[in-house]
């Protein structure tokens, strides 16, 4: 009570300045609603543009096999396309991703692993043009003359290149989330006369589960929306393959799809609908992952 | 215990082989492009402009370019994102609110780059009647790397020490007089850091511009807003596609190097301006 009393002045002050509308204030206020407009009118712009198609195709939009400019639109094969890249991407990615995110926060001295991080971080940001041109000039070749196949661009290619562009992103953030566990946990298991190995599994790690869950989501999404690097190693073929796991198949992501054919699309009625729809089970699909992410990551923390 | 030690001396050798391994991937991948593109690059490549589509000549108006684009997205986004990150650190009072923002920001850094380009060209080229142009591309990399910029300015006005803001409000500072003479010259590491950082981000772009802010051949720089401006993004995408001929590809190595020192150049900058904005908050 008494604390309140004490306070009461100043809040008294505080309700006046509520009103005072600076220019600061409205600026900043200003550009914060432009930063909300951006996301909230993206989704918007999205949905609005998709109706067409959707209200033409109903649900043979998500369920149907063929795509054909100026048809029929079917977007289960670059569905199909998008999870088998992200899927393989994940799991070349992830051994080498976890295993160095555990070595560099248990076994590396500050230093080295301050070395680790940065570098890991320089690599976060390779352009994706660069992985495709990597792709383009050496990968699927060398995919080719290794399996003896006609055409290097397949699923195996892409996936592969999408391994190691999530590979520094995921091995980096769940390093943060094992190197964020209290020195109080590790502590607790030592002076239970466990060993390091045993402190590692059984507390480090669960500790940071949360948090190595939302690396991996995080670097999902990044796999699932790059364009670039996909668009020029994946085959561009609208169809599912048979067998659906054939990874020496050619493919195509919804991602490489837009990125091919927005350009002959703009200013089309309905193939321009179709490739917004197409944009927009992107969108909700990256932003489930992304989101999950984050509500881990923050669990970690 | 023996057998305790032997498993722990196994499982610790392999977790550094993995980390050694994935280490070596990367490092491979920089030791292609360097090798590939390191004979490519002379001082007649970076000085000339590009002649036969690219496969002579050099890379100058790209370069060029992509400063362009890089440079004019980081003034458009910059106030945007500084002015949001104030708003939710010095007057936003709910924690609901604050909340919402985090989260529709995250959802923006996690949008796929391909739907900015296809979003921002009906919005900006189309409603806007930019067109394809350098202002169409520059307001479409702004809107991309404002979260990058504005998580990097809030992180480093939230680590500023509570004692600043304390002598700033004993001596009476209203909000503003607050942001203009503490906030801001005192998180000035942290918003050099988020610059640095969208700048490589926007640097690094390509799905988001190769249609709706540049052409692919014949134009040099752009003498107005609503020119297109050539890229060195989307001069390797359309070299890297002339498998064929030997000359391109050669060029294409050349320009990727040009293009990945610039992003490792400023990641590096920020990471080095990010230790110092740790150091000075730990003081």
């Amino acid at each position: 009570m008494i604390g309140h009393f004490k306070f009461g002045g100043e809040k008294g002050l505080q309700m006046s300045r509520v009103f005072q509308w600076d220019l600061f204030r409205m600026g900043a206020f200003f550009t914060a609603l432009i930063s909300l407009g951006c996301v909230t009118g993206l989704f918007a712009f999205l949905v609005v543009q998709s109706v067409p198609i959707l209200a033409q195709q109903k649900w043979n939009f998500l369920l149907g096999q063929d795509w054909w400019a100026g048809e029929v639109y079917g977007a289960l094969p670059m569905i199909y396309g998008s999870l088998m890249v992200t899927g393989l991407a994940l799991f070349l990615a992830l051994p080498l991703a976890l295993g160095g995110a555990v070595y560099t926060s248990e076994f590396l001295p500050a230093k080295r692993r301050l070395g680790v991080k940065a570098l890991m971080e320089l690599f976060a940001g390779v352009p994706g043009i660069i992985y495709g041109l990597l792709g383009v000039a050496l990968l699927s070749g060398w995919v080719k003359d290794s399996f003896g196949l006609i055409d290097g661009n397949t699923i195996l290619t892409a996936g592969l290149l999408l391994g190691i562009m999530i590979l520094p992103t995921i091995l980096t953030l769940s390093e943060d989330a094992l190197n964020a566990v209290p020195g109080q946990y590790r502590d607790a298991s030592l002076s239970l006369g466990l060993t390091k190995l045993q402190m590692i599994t059984g507390a480090v790690i669960p500790e940071a589960l949360p948090g190595i869950a939302g690396a991996i989501f995080l670097g999902m999404g990044r796999a699932m929306g790059e364009t670039i690097a996909v668009m020029l190693v994946i085959g561009g073929l609208d169809k599912i393959a048979d067998p659906w796991y054939d990874l020496f198949a050619p493919a195509q992501s919804i991602a490489s799809k837009l990125g091919r054919e927005a350009a002959e699309a703009i200013g089309t009625d309905l193939q321009w609908s179709a490739l917004m729809a197409l944009g927009l089970v992107l969108f909700l699909l990256v932003m489930f992952f992304t989101l999950m992410g984050h509500l881990l990551l923050k669990r970690a923390r | 215990m023996i057998q305790d030690n032997l498993l722990e001396k196994m499982v610790r050798t392999l977790l550094g082989l993995l980390t050694l391994l994935a280490i070596f991937i990367l490092l491979v991948i920089l030791g292609i492009v360097f090798g590939e593109g390191a004979p490519a690059i002379d001082w007649e490549f970076l000085t000339r402009a590009s002649s036969n589509f690219g496969a002579t000549g050099g890379i100058l108006y790209q370069t060029a370019g992509t400063l362009l684009l890089m440079g004019g997205a980081v003034v458009v986004s910059l106030p945007v994102a500084l002015g949001t990150a104030l708003f939710q650190t010095e007057y936003l009072k709910s924690h609901r609110i604050k909340k919402l923002f985090r989260y529709l920001l995250y959802s923006l850094n996690g949008v796929p780059t391909i739907l900015f380009g296809l979003v921002g060209y009906m919005v900006f080229g189309v409603a806007l009647e930019t067109g394809v142009s350098w202002l169409t591309g520059v307001l479409i990399l702004a809107v991309m790397i404002l979260p990058t910029l504005q998580v990097s300015f809030q992180q480093a006005v939230e680590a500023l020490p509570e004692k600043y803001r304390d002598a700033g409000l004993a001596l009476g500072l209203s909000p503003s007089a607050m942001i203009r003479s503490v906030i801001i010259p005192q998180s000035l590491f942290g918003i050099v850091t988020g610059v640095l950082l969208g700048l490589a981000r926007a640097a690094g772009e390509t799905a988001a511009i190769m249609f709706t802010a540049t052409t692919f051949s014949g134009v040099l720089l752009p003498h107005s807003l609503r020119d297109p401006a050539p890229t060195l993004q989307t001069h390797i995408l359309i070299l890297a596609q002339e498998a064929l001929n030997p000359q391109a590809v050669a060029h294409a190595w050349g320009a990727g190097l040009v293009l990945l020192s610039l992003t490792f150049l400023l990641i590096a900058g920020a990471l080095f301006c990010r230790s110092r904005m740790r150091m000075e908050s730990e003081r």
